[in-house]
């Protein structure tokens, strides 16, 4: 199974997703990200799904969960590089990810998280 | 071409030993009469159908109104294909363009049903999951009474009565 790398800039982790996902690792970045934000104590969380085609509900849920769990621990969490194919599979699937913001690519969700990084 | 059959049947109408043969040329002329009428058609139905697709690329736009915002105003019914043509389109648009505002402005579009309004729905909340904001303009009153009635709602979105004014304005501070 494939680690997916948490990177750290400043008070930001950013996870950038380059294989293909699996449920496996989607649940293991789950577990790896809630303890490098406790680790580091950062404040945001920047998951950047550009190389990412293919999401089913299951992953798209654990999307939402990653969200709510990161704001838990008071980071909060922005999906950039959405590809117009997977948002459109996630409205289908009845999917809006509602507690979780959103920006076009890295650098609009840096400047989304503001000073914090 | 049909009409060599008639002068062929009066030149062998007097001898019997040669109908086998009249029949069999007479075949031949039916085959190729076909197979003009069939070639025929198919140009024609390559016709149709190349300028319905052409129509179908026409009538969906996607503008570039100003820094970081797209436009898109459909123009004629909006059927179920079309819809989905709007959202790829715009998504693909979004992504291109980079921008962050998407106005849709539906005033060249005479008539909204329940699929076409979900459709225009999961365009906006597509939009939103890629990290734009996406607005919808020019709801006739027929239309509104007609999305209303068949109890749709477009929950937390700020639908504006004209293009120009507040999709400007919200981008503004973001210009300067």
């Amino acid at each position: 199974m494939e680690h997916v790398p948490i990177l750290k800039i400043g008070s930001t982790l950013l996870v950038s997703i380059q294989i293909d996902l699996q449920d496996q690792s989607v649940q293991q970045l789950q577990e790896d990200l809630a303890e490098q934000i406790v680790a580091s104590g950062a404040t945001g969380v920047i998951i950047d799904i550009t190389a990412v085609e293919i999401v089913d509900s299951f992953i798209g849920r654990m999307l939402s969960t990653i969200g709510s769990m990161s704001r838990l621990f008071d980071a909060e969490t922005v999906l950039v590089g959405m590809r117009p194919a997977v948002a459109i599979t996630l409205v289908e699937l009845g999917l809006s990810l509602d507690g979780i913001r959103t920006a076009l690519n890295t650098e609009k969700g840096l400047r989304l998280l503001g000073g914090r990084f | 071409m049909f009409s060599l059959k008639d002068a062929v049947y009066n030149l062998v109408a007097g001898s019997a030993e040669l109908i086998p043969e009249y029949v069999a040329f007479a075949r031949t002329i039916d085959d190729l009469g076909l197979h003009t009428f069939e070639t025929y058609t198919a140009a024609r139905e390559q016709v149709i159908s190349d300028q319905a697709e052409s129509m179908l690329e026409l009538s969906t736009p996607v503008v570039r109104l100003w820094d970081g915002i797209i436009a898109v105003p459909p123009v004629g019914t909006l059927d179920s294909a079309r819809a989905q043509l709007v959202m790829e389109k715009m998504l693909d648009a979004l992504v291109s363009t980079e921008a962050e505002h998407a106005v849709i402005d539906i005033t060249g579009v005479p008539t909204v049903d329940t699929e076409v309004a979900q459709h225009l729905l999961k365009t906006v909340v597509a939009a939103r999951l890629m990290g734009a904001e996406c607005i919808i303009t020019g709801i006739r009153p027929q239309i509104a009474h007609t999305i209303v009635s068949l109890g749709i709602e477009f929950r937390r979105r700020a639908d504006q009565a004209d293009a120009g004014g507040r999709a400007g304005a919200r981008a503004e501070p973001q210009r300067a």
